[in-house]
């Protein structure tokens, strides 16, 4: 036993007998003395834990919880714990500082205010029994109420590496299926093992199945597509369609793409979405098929008949954000998935001013030059939309430079005098805009000049100074000394979502066809793939460190900037300042606390958590569109209501 | 005591034994010794003899290490039929070492002993050396149940004949240390055994109990383990049926008759195994019980084997956020019950059938007693509901469990106490006080009328519903008794420990007929086969144990597949399969009727048990994350799973 070294004997220090001590006024306390105490508590502290385990196990857990300590103390006649609840876990932090290292449980301050005015909380449901077939006759029914059929860690450790499902004996254990018929009697006439090739025979249930799905996704009844998406999004053991699928789903995009169809395209994007929300599926062995399909939804030149009247700008908007979840679920160090895909939008944002910089090349320099003046703009849109999502560190790198170029090609279009480019022009400009804003405001210095905007930014510049300034008023982006330190350890904080208009303010009446409308109604009482119930919320705390903190020696606590996630059903974008609000670089004594919650759509919360760079800039795009669409008191009043044909509660 | 007075006192206690007077003056006079001491020479002879054989090592703790050192050479080398029977001294030897060296406060080499030598004891030991480490001093020794039991009991280990020998002649070479031998006589029990030594699987096979093996001595005497002559009700007249059952029959025909139904009826009318049927007087079978009976043995019964597996239907307890605890099923699969953390017990209903309440008192006066359909008048027709719960407890209800007839129910908790609660006006009956720390386990006996329970008190008790005290207290386990059954036949209770034994009682005498070493962890839960003969107990590591209650040995144990504890474990209701439940999510489908078939051949040769030991493993199944707590056949075999759902994470 490795961890029987571990066991044997350990006990609390002397120092954390010392700190103790202090607590409760004991200045100074012997080493001997200290010692003793330290064996004598560990000693007895440990056959409190003996005893609690036996409590455990008895309540049928394998998580020591206090009700289990109180009530070894119980039979051991001592007085039990009172006061503590029990969190999921024990959030014991670690702070070090001036050679003591301590640990301590975290205790907020609470606002008993706060609490009092808050709605009173939902009362926890009642215990309930249901019942379903674990098992018919030895073999067990692929349904929701049981776990899928291959977990997703095999379906990953299978694409990852094949070799393994060969070598692995047919266990009993995960095959939930007997052996019979023609395999049993192979097996028992010790014929000779002929490696079967990957097959993916279906059943004839499965191929029903398969049938009534994708007529239902591409059919024409909203309500049945409802039910097939959401069988999609949550159905255990769909993995051995999933090539099936994603063939049905590339094939149906080549072709939709050259015949024009929008709806068909959105219907099939809402395919993939479900897919990808499937807990219960591993992707990534498909990726090569429904990549290319994102992708061409996004950067297609024409993606529907009548490109003036048609919003195929929520399908493009909708699809970057596949990428974006794509990329976020995928990349790995191998694939280097969100770089290929970075690269590939960044190929359509190519200004000839760079394509020179970077090949120095006469001829082809001419080339590059015309093809990317060729550009449409609605690939440029889609491409701007794509990088967009990937956060605000892409944008800052591949969008930011090309900014000039851009606003000269939206200039041209927006003076010319082609309707569809007008409109196209429009769109970009504003995308542009809103994806900049964020990120050119954590850039500059508050003194926003019109004319440095103009120099550094060309066309663009002026609405861009509007836009940022805009932004640095709005309640969310207060105090700007915040903001600073925000930058370099969490994810930025969001601004509320400025007043503006959507980029889909076209008149919509011409689009309110069978296919494109899909009534908002309907998405309330049937979970719909694209909306999971729980919304998660990323919280950050932060405080700002008073200018003292590291020469103070007595160990301050410095509260980590550690974002936790939090579930909530009904919040939308709640902004939450506790304690003195410090105005715009307030004094640091004060240590203005800042709560900021952040409405996250569910697929894109995940990313939030990490640390890694670009994972944690998520919010900012994030917040581009939901926001719009969902709740409009949410958001700023002036604000235009959602459109019909806004397709952005896909999201 | 100063531990420098103890040993001169022990001399002294010594010299004036034999006689000594001058040498006694003479040390008395030296050590400055008053008369106060000489006065208190009282110490008894066993710890004189420890004290001084101990003295001389006393002030040599590195004695200790060389010691032991020297026993695990002579059992390196020694021939192979011994070795693996003599290994089984190290791990007492090493304990009471240690112990030893914390008596004479030589606490640094007691903790560099255990850090040298105790990670290559057994694994199934590390455990309690974990737990016997945290004794670090002589007055921890006192208080901590484990060294109390290791001190005051002798460690049992089986030898043959020749490895005794052989271990006799290594002792008288070991002039220099005393230490061996003073432990093996003071601590150890070793039990001789005609016969040649035992291979390393069979030692490992019963090797694990908290003070080593079951000595076969402690397994002779004979169990009944047969089933009762059933009386049959469809052909027999009912006199005779009366008649057979009349004798001492609790004093009032209440509704706690109850009557099992797990009977054999093809079985032969003389079973030589079974106790006579007035061994124990049981309760007599009213007639709605009769009726109740017949329907459960007409019940149509699907034949289960291998290759027809039952149908599994699992209930699953929502958004009980780890607060339920146990769970159980009536016979007739129509009602569930389940403890909570929080001292409830809800009752639902499983069927369409909703759960009703007694009519009030002044209601039931005005209802014909003689009516045929009094049962049904009496039951209030408005109040209906498909869930009740039950107040009463106030701890955590640990265990519940209906009664044949799904009239009352059982109940033990945190809070020490029994409680009888009646299904027909949802109320508390009886409160049966007697444990005096928290119930483990209570389970119904097979024909009713008498229930048995265990606890943190380390006993077990038999009950009968109208006494409110105990009929038989069950004392002998060394730790906390974690659970009971009863055998099919009320005749018998087996209860499973914390010391990692498993004990059959009779109910009769009160007294120990069986005890089983081999568990390498707690149990958890126990199940008497349907014939009677087999025992199967599932313990805190995952493991199942398979027993013959007839001579107490280990029949198999199942190919470790669980890695949680088992909870929940059920025979079918022919007796082929067997299904446990772990906290792992997972139910397994065993083949009970291949496990018991292989014990001849095991016998004979046990080079074919390892193929047959992979096809004991009949099915797994998978929950979502939802520990089993309960499990249960239905009268036609389809097996009925109870669990939690603990969220998706």
């Amino acid at each position: 036993m490795g961890d029987a070294d571990l066991t044997y004997g350990t006990s609390l220090t002397i120092d954390s007998i010392k700190v103790i001590a202090e607590s409760v006024g004991i200045a100074s306390l012997g080493d001997d003395a200290a010692k003793e105490l330290a064996d004598d508590v560990s000693y007895r502290l440990k056959i409190i834990v003996q005893d609690a385990m036996k409590f455990m196990h008895h309540s049928k857990r394998q998580k020591l919880s206090i009700t289990d300590i109180d009530h070894a103390l119980k039979i051991k006649n001592i007085e039990c714990q009172y006061g503590f609840i029990q969190p999921d876990s024990l959030p014991f932090r670690f702070a070090s500082g001036g050679g003591r290292e301590l640990h301590f449980v975290e205790e907020k301050e609470i606002d008993l205010s706060e609490i009092l005015s808050a709605p009173p909380p939902k009362i926890p449901l009642d215990v309930s029994v249901r019942a379903h077939w674990l098992s018919v006759d030895g073999v067990q029914p692929a349904v929701p109420e049981n776990p899928p059929p291959l977990s997703k860690e095999a379906q990953k450790l299978e694409s990852v590496d094949p070799i393994t499902k060969l070598s692995k004996p047919n266990s009993k254990d995960s095959a939930g299926k007997p052996v019979c018929g023609k395999a049993a009697r192979l097996k028992a006439s010790e014929s000779v093992h002929v490696k079967q090739l990957a097959t993916h025979e279906l059943s004839v249930e499965q191929q029903l199945y398969y049938k009534e799905i994708t007529e239902a996704c591409v059919g024409s009844d909203e309500g049945r597509r409802a039910e097939a998406l959401q069988s999609l999004a949550c159905d255990p053991g769909l993995h051995e369609m999933l090539p099936r699928m994603c063939t049905f789903i590339s094939e149906g995009v080549k072709v939709n793409v050259v015949q024009n169809n929008l709806a068909l395209l959105i219907y099939l994007m809402r395919m993939v979405k479900a897919l990808l929300d499937n807990q219960s599926l591993y992707l990534e062995k498909y990726l090569h098929e429904l990549i290319p399909s994102v992708s061409t939804c996004i950067v297609s030149r024409q993606l529907c008949s009548r490109p003036e009247m048609d919003n195929h700008w929520a399908l493009r908007d909708f699809a970057a954000r596949l990428m974006a979840q794509i990329c976020k679920t995928f990349n790995t160090s191998t694939n280097n998935l969100q770089t290929r895909v970075t690269r590939l939008f960044a190929k359509a944002l190519q200004c000839p001013s760079q394509t020179n910089n970077e090949t120095g090349n006469g001829p082809s320099m001419v080339t590059t030059m015309k093809e990317s003046e060729k550009t449409p703009l609605a690939s440029l849109y889609g491409a701007v939309q794509g990088l967009a999502e990937l956060g605000p560190e892409v944008v800052k790198v591949f969008i930011l430079p090309r900014v000039r170029w851009l606003g000269e090609r939206v200039e041209g279009a927006l003076s010319g005098i082609g309707g569809a480019d007008r409109l196209a022009a429009g769109n970009l400009k504003h995308q542009l805009l809103k994806v900049l804003a964020p990120v050119v405001r954590q850039l500059r210095q508050p003194p926003d000049v019109p004319d440095d905007y103009k120099r550094d930014y060309g066309y663009l510049g002026p609405s861009l100074q509007q836009m940022v300034s805009k932004l640095r008023s709005s309640p969310a982006g207060g105090s700007s000394g915040s903001a600073v330190a925000v930058v370099s350890c969490t994810p930025p904080l969001v601004p509320q979502p400025t007043p503006s208009t959507t980029p889909t303010s076209k008149p919509a009446e011409t689009l309110a066809t069978r296919n494109v409308v899909i009534s908002a109604s309907s998405a309330p009482q049937s979970p719909a793939p694209s909306t999971p119930p729980p919304q998660k919320f990323v919280i950050v705390s932060q405080q700002k460190p008073p200018q003292t903190q590291t020469s103070s020696s007595a160990g301050h606590i410095v509260h980590s900037t550690q974002p936790t996630i939090v579930r909530s059903q009904n919040v939308q974008s709640v902004v939450v300042t506790s304690g003195p609000a410090g105005g715009p670089g307030g004094a640091g004594a004060a240590a203005p606390q800042k709560l900021v919650v952040v409405g996250v759509p569910p697929h894109q919360a995940p990313a939030s958590t990490s640390h890694t760079p670009q994972h944690s800039q998520a919010p900012v795009s994030v917040m581009a569109k939901p926001m719009f669409a969902r709740s409009g008191q949410a958001s700023q009043p002036t604000q235009p209501p959602p459109e019909l044909d806004d397709l952005s509660h896909l999201a | 005591m100063g531990d420098k007075s103890t040993p001169l006192l022990a001399v002294l206690q010594l010299l004036r034994k034999y006689n000594l007077k001058g040498t006694e003056e003479i040390l008395r006079k030296e050590a400055s010794l008053g008369d106060v001491e000489y006065e208190s020479l009282d110490l008894p002879e066993v710890e004189i003899a420890s004290i001084l054989t101990a003295h001389h090592t006393e002030s040599d703790p590195y004695s200790y290490e060389f010691a032991y050192d020297s026993l695990k050479k002579f059992i390196e080398n020694s021939l192979d039929i011994y070795k693996h029977e003599l290994s089984t001294l190290l791990y007492p030897v090493f304990v009471h070492m240690y112990l030893l060296l914390i008596l004479y406060d030589h606490t640094e080499h007691a903790v560099k002993f255990l850090e040298k030598f105790g990670p290559e004891q057994e694994d199934y030991y590390q455990d309690d050396l974990a737990k016997l480490s945290i004794v670090k001093s002589k007055d921890q020794i006192k208080g901590n149940e484990l060294a109390e039991i290791y001190s005051s009991n002798k460690f049992e280990v089986q030898l043959s004949r020749d490895a005794s020998a052989q271990l006799k002649r290594f002792l008288q070479e070991q002039k220099s240390s005393t230490v061996i031998i003073n432990i093996i006589n003071n601590h150890i029990q070793i039990d001789v055994h005609d016969g040649p030594g035992r291979t390393q699987a069979q030692v490992r096979a019963t090797a694990g109990g908290l003070l080593g093996e079951a000595t076969k001595n402690e397994n002779r005497t004979k169990v009944y383990y047969g089933l009762l002559k059933e009386p049959d009700i469809q052909v027999l007249p009912l006199p005779v049926e009366d008649e057979e059952e009349t004798e001492e029959t609790p004093d009032k025909p209440k509704k706690k008759k109850a009557k099992k139904d797990n009977i054999f009826m093809k079985k032969p009318k003389s079973d030589p195994n079974a106790p006579p049927n007035d061994r124990i007087p049981l309760p007599e079978l009213k007639e709605t019980d009769k009726i109740e009976k017949v329907k459960a043995l007409r019940a149509k019964r699907v034949q289960l084997g291998p290759d027809c597996l039952p149908s599994i239907c699992f209930y699953t307890l929502l958004n009980s956020g780890n607060t339920a605890i146990c769970a159980d099923i009536c016979d007739d699969s129509t009602l569930l019950s389940v403890g909570f953390n929080n001292s409830t017990i809800k009752v639902w209903t499983l069927t369409p059938v909703r759960l009703r309440g007694m009519k009030s008192a002044e209601k039931l006066q005005d209802i014909d007693r003689e009516a045929g359909d009094v049962l049904v008048r009496m039951m209030e027709e408005k109040d209906r509901d498909t869930c009740r719960t039950l107040y009463g407890h106030s701890g955590p209800v640990y265990k519940v469990g209906f009664d044949q007839f799904k009239t009352m129910l059982l109940s033990c908790s945190e809070d020490s106490t029994i409680r009888l609660w009646s299904l027909q006006c949802w109320t508390c009956l009886v409160v049966y006080r007697g444990h005096v720390w928290p119930v483990w386990d209570v389970k119904w006996s097979p024909h009713g009328h008498y229930f048995a329970s265990s606890g943190h008190d380390r006993t077990a008790r038999l009950w009968a519903t109208d006494h409110h005290q105990p009929l038989r207290i069950f004392a002998g386990h060394l730790s906390d008794v974690d659970c009971v059954q009863f055998h099919p036949n009320s005749n018998y209770i087996a209860t499973g420990s914390c010391d990692r034994t498993v004990r059959v009682w009779d109910c009769l005498t009160g007294t120990q007929v069986r005890i089983m070493t081999g568990h390498k962890s707690a149990i958890f839960t126990l199940a008497f086969s349907v014939c009677g003969r087999w025992l199967v107990s599932g313990g805190s590591m995952g493991d199942i144990l398979v027993w013959d209650i007839s001579n107490g040995g280990l029949t198999a144990a199942l190919p470790p597949s669980h890695t949680s504890p088992i909870h929940a474990l059920a025979f079918s209701r022919d007796g082929t399969i067997l299904s446990s439940g772990s906290l792992d999510c997972n139910i397994k489908l065993w083949d009970f009727a291949l496990i018991t078939d292989e014990t001849p051949s095991e016998e004979t040769g046990s080079n074919t048990s390892v193929p047959k030991e992979e096809k004991f493993l009949l099915r797994s199944f998978a929950t979502k994350n939802s520990p089993i707590k309960s499990l249960h056949f239905t009268r036609r075999n389809l097996l009925l799973g109870v669990g939690t759902y603990e969220g998706s994470s």
